[in-house]
């Protein structure tokens, strides 16, 4: 008997021990879907030619702005709003791969920060959402005594996309450049230097992340397959929340937030969230047959596949009806607003619990253990 | 029924056996929960689960548990890393113990977000060793004082802990003798597709049989595995089936954290007095002894009663769901403390809205506002922390000028690979529920496609 057991026990080490031997290469791909080809599609086709653009936008946007701060002028002011609206419409279509360089860069934060999703949405006097903090913006200029890469909330509402919306297109923006030139002149700059430099170092950061998020197929919390289906699911929530329901007054009982509209001052609030929504349907299909939307089918969830292509449709297509500026349209035609916000929050839970758990991916920005 | 039960534990109450089976399982268990509080202090726990959340979801009867403040709340945990550490050590045992004890499952009755079935193990087997007398060999405790030292213990010391972990095998076999895990191999067809990177047996995550075979021998593992440990003569081999079963869930479903590690050490129990001697022969200090010195209980009537009373509590506690309607995986009506350990996917998405009584005043709730993400998912599919919810809200809105708010939620949830349902009647107020054990009318019945 005891001669079994010790046979049992070795047979059952040797099995443990091969099973826990490092793995070869690619050999998930002969029974089923190919999550590396997804990965290496999601990376070559859509993240690094994204951040590419997302550079050149820059080098644009940097060198309109330059044209327009040596003598402001109207026509040098629509000039740098073109170019602002391209790099701000080129950041919605990165704006869901805030993982790995973008992480370590925070570019969400400092580029365009949506205050979190953990605030109060009822009050006006509050920096929330997509506010836009222009009394430490006028405080930097006039002290000069300012560090960008601090980390607090009145430093992430006084740069990036927010802040340059304010200092270019605010009223009276081109008046403002008169008093205090230098100072105004110099912290526009610092303000688009950084935006730069911070998605520079994202983009030359991926050609090193690349291998690790392609070779990376598991789906837990921080994995790429993880991180792609929660931040699709961060992103609605932030069209559902900061981006069009909390303006709208969801929240607070109809009280609309006008200023609090993404791109207020600019007044292309809906064209960027059309992008952002535009953007997480192709993240959602990818192309050539790998994506999440193949990978579903692949797992035998063709009607769930179905159902999200068609409300991704129903939501853009809502959304397309209204017109910009939202800031205005949150008051004249807030029904208008409130259909798209409806199949917005279809999409969202349509992501949130049939995608995720399809995907085995758990809808959680922390890491826990389970049961 | 009764009498043969009080019979049966009168003779594990006067038998005697070797004490080394507990003193290992003392030095053992001390150790893992050592670690184990230290890996959830390292990993920044503590702050994100019980200092940040501004609302807890309590237990019924347990709502005048708090947490401590940051720096409380570290220093409990430091003494209950402590405790667990003179606990192994056989110091201060029985302060040690009881420290822990009460420690842990303070920590554990926070926050029911936070429930996971091994921290209930824990603290029942930290309730049990109490009452033990594991320090009584090879202990700084026999160190100091060499009278206390004993050779021989009553033989249900040994035997509640190889019942209690019986019961968490027996249990959780039967859960998985159900419809969705034996026949549409749920939730394991939804969870291995996401482990095609493992060495060798990835590719064939895919495969449905997989998922069959998964969730057979899963199930045949926990109803079965506990008699063949209690059989002395093939303990060795279920023994190590144990750890490669364990090692082996450890591996493909890393998210239950420290279980397999609690399971794989506490099954040492089942070996014999004589291997556990032998085995701490192997550690410095130990002296055999020839002298039989027996421990005694001053009570034995008093004892006979606490025994039974906690075997039958932990025979029906498991079983409570029955008095309840409705399926089990979609109310979670008597679901916790009943072993159910990875028995099923349940995902969900839930959106609060709140009115004033005369329902001019329409506000939709910010979950993210009241909620840590985890606490949100947990609530997402749980009725009884939805419910408490609501009435957290309606508080929440009344201090904000609310005229009696009323709370309404449009909840969608998705069980075991079917599609997300809506999960509430959208129509309930439900802060005008009532919580607690009661049966929840409000959930809609499950109707699978």
């Amino acid at each position: 008997m005891k001669k079994v057991s010790f046979l049992i026990v070795f047979v059952l080490l040797a099995v443990g021990f091969i099973a826990c031997r490092k793995p070869p290469t690619d050999q998930e791909v002969e029974n089923g879907f190919d999550k590396t080809a997804m990965l290496t599609y999601y990376a070559d086709n859509i993240i690094v030619p994204g951040y590419t653009a997302m550079v050149e936008k820059m080098q644009a946007l940097e060198s309109a702005s330059n044209t327009f701060l040596a003598a402001p002028s109207g026509d040098a002011q629509a000039t740098v709003k073109e170019a602002y609206k391209q790099a701000y419409l080129q950041y919605q279509k990165v704006a869901a791969f805030q993982f790995g360089p973008a992480e370590t860069a925070l570019l969400d934060l400092y580029l365009n920060f949506s205050g979190g999703l953990d605030y109060s949405f009822t009050t006006s006097g509050e920096l929330t959402g997509f506010s836009v903090d222009t009394n430490t913006i006028e405080n930097n200029i006039t002290t000069g005594n300012y560090n960008l890469a601090n980390m607090s909330r009145s430093s992430f509402y006084s740069q990036g996309f927010p802040a340059l919306n304010y200092l270019f297109f605010a009223p009276g923006a081109i008046e403002k450049y008169s008093t205090n030139t230098a100072a105004r002149v110099a912290y526009t700059k610092a303000v688009i230097t950084r935006m730069a430099t911070l998605v520079n170092n994202v983009s030359t950061g991926w050609t090193a992340y690349r291998s690790e998020f392609i070779a990376n197929t598991q789906t837990n919390v921080g994995s790429p397959i993880g991180n792609m289906v929660n931040q699709m699911a961060y992103q609605m929530d932030l069209l559902k929340g900061p981006r069009l329901g909390w303006p709208l007054g969801k929240q607070s009982n109809g009280i609309v937030f006008a200023t609090k509209c993404e791109a207020y001052y600019a007044g292309f609030s809906v064209a960027l969230a059309i992008e952002n929504l535009t953007n997480l349907k192709r993240i959602y299909v990818g192309g050539e047959g790998k994506g999440f939307s193949a990978y579903l089918v692949a797992l035998g969830n063709e009607q769930m596949n179905n159902d999200v292509l068609a409300q991704f449709d129903a939501a853009l297509s809502k959304l397309q009806l209204i017109p910009d500026p939202l800031s205005n349209t949150l008051t004249t035609q807030p029904q208008t607003v409130d259909a798209a916000y409806k199949e917005i929050q279809k999409l969202l839970t349509l992501l949130k619990t049939d995608v995720a758990s399809a995907t085995a991916v758990q809808i959680t920005f922390m890491d826990n253990d389970g049961d | 029924m009764a009498d043969s039960i009080l019979n049966y534990v009168k003779s594990l109450r006067d038998r005697q056996v070797s004490i080394a089976p507990l003193v290992t399982f003392r030095i053992v268990f001390g150790l893992l929960m050592f670690a184990g509080i230290l890996r959830f202090w390292w990993r920044g726990w503590i702050t994100s689960v019980y200092v940040l959340p501004e609302f807890h979801f309590t237990y019924t009867g347990f709502d005048w548990v708090k947490p401590l403040r940051a720096d409380g709340m570290h220093l409990l945990f430091a003494l209950i890393a402590l405790a667990a550490l003179f606990i192994a050590l056989g110091f201060l045992y029985r302060v040690a113990t009881v420290i822990f004890f009460l420690g842990f499952t303070y920590v554990e009755l926070i926050d029911a977000t936070t429930y996971l079935n091994h921290y209930y193990f824990i603290s029942l087997v930290a309730f049990l060793l109490i009452f033990l007398p594991a320090n009584r060999d090879y202990s700084i405790d026999a160190r100091v004082r060499p009278g206390i030292r004993r050779k021989f213990v009553p033989a249900w010391c040994i035997g509640i802990i190889r019942f209690q972990l019986g019961i968490v095998y027996f249990f959780a076999g039967l859960a998985k003798l159900n419809v969705d895990w034996l026949f549409n191999a749920q939730p394991m067809r939804t969870w291995l597709p996401a482990k095609t990177h493992l060495p060798i047996v990835g590719p064939y995550m895919y495969e449905a049989w997989v998922a069959y075979l998964f969730s057979w021998f899963g199930a045949i593992y926990d109803l079965f595995i506990v008699f063949f440990l209690l059989n002395r003569r093939t303990t060795l081999a279920a023994y190590a089936v144990v750890v490669i079963f364990h090692v082996a869930t450890a591996i493909f479903f890393p998210g239950i954290g420290m279980f397999p590690y609690v399971m794989i050490s506490c099954t040492l129990i089942y070996f014999s007095g004589a291997f556990h001697e032998k085995l701490l022969s192997l550690l410095p200090f130990y002296r055999k002894g020839s002298e039989v010195t027996v421990y005694r209980y001053k009570y034995p009537k008093a004892l006979s009663w606490g025994i039974s009373i906690y075997i039958l509590i932990q025979l029906i506690v498991p079983l409570r769901f029955l008095a309840y309607p409705g399926k089990l995986f979609w109310n979670e009506e008597g679901y916790r403390f009943s072993w159910r350990v990875m028995l099923m996917e349940k995902s969900g998405a839930a959106y609060f809205k709140v009115t004033n009584k005369e329902k001019t005043q329409y506000f939709e709730v910010n979950n993210a506002e009241f909620l840590t993400p985890l606490q949100e998912k947990m609530m997402s599919t749980q009725p009884d922390m939805i419910v408490k919810y609501a009435h957290f809200l309606a508080d929440e809105y009344k201090k904000r000028g609310v005229n009696e708010p009323q709370v309404y939620a449009e909840i969608y949830v998705l069980l075991n690979g079917d599609r997300s349902k809506l999960f509430v009647d959208t129509s309930v107020n439900l802060a005008a529920q009532p919580q607690g054990f009661v049966h929840y009318s409000w959930v809609l019945p499950y109707n699978r496609k």
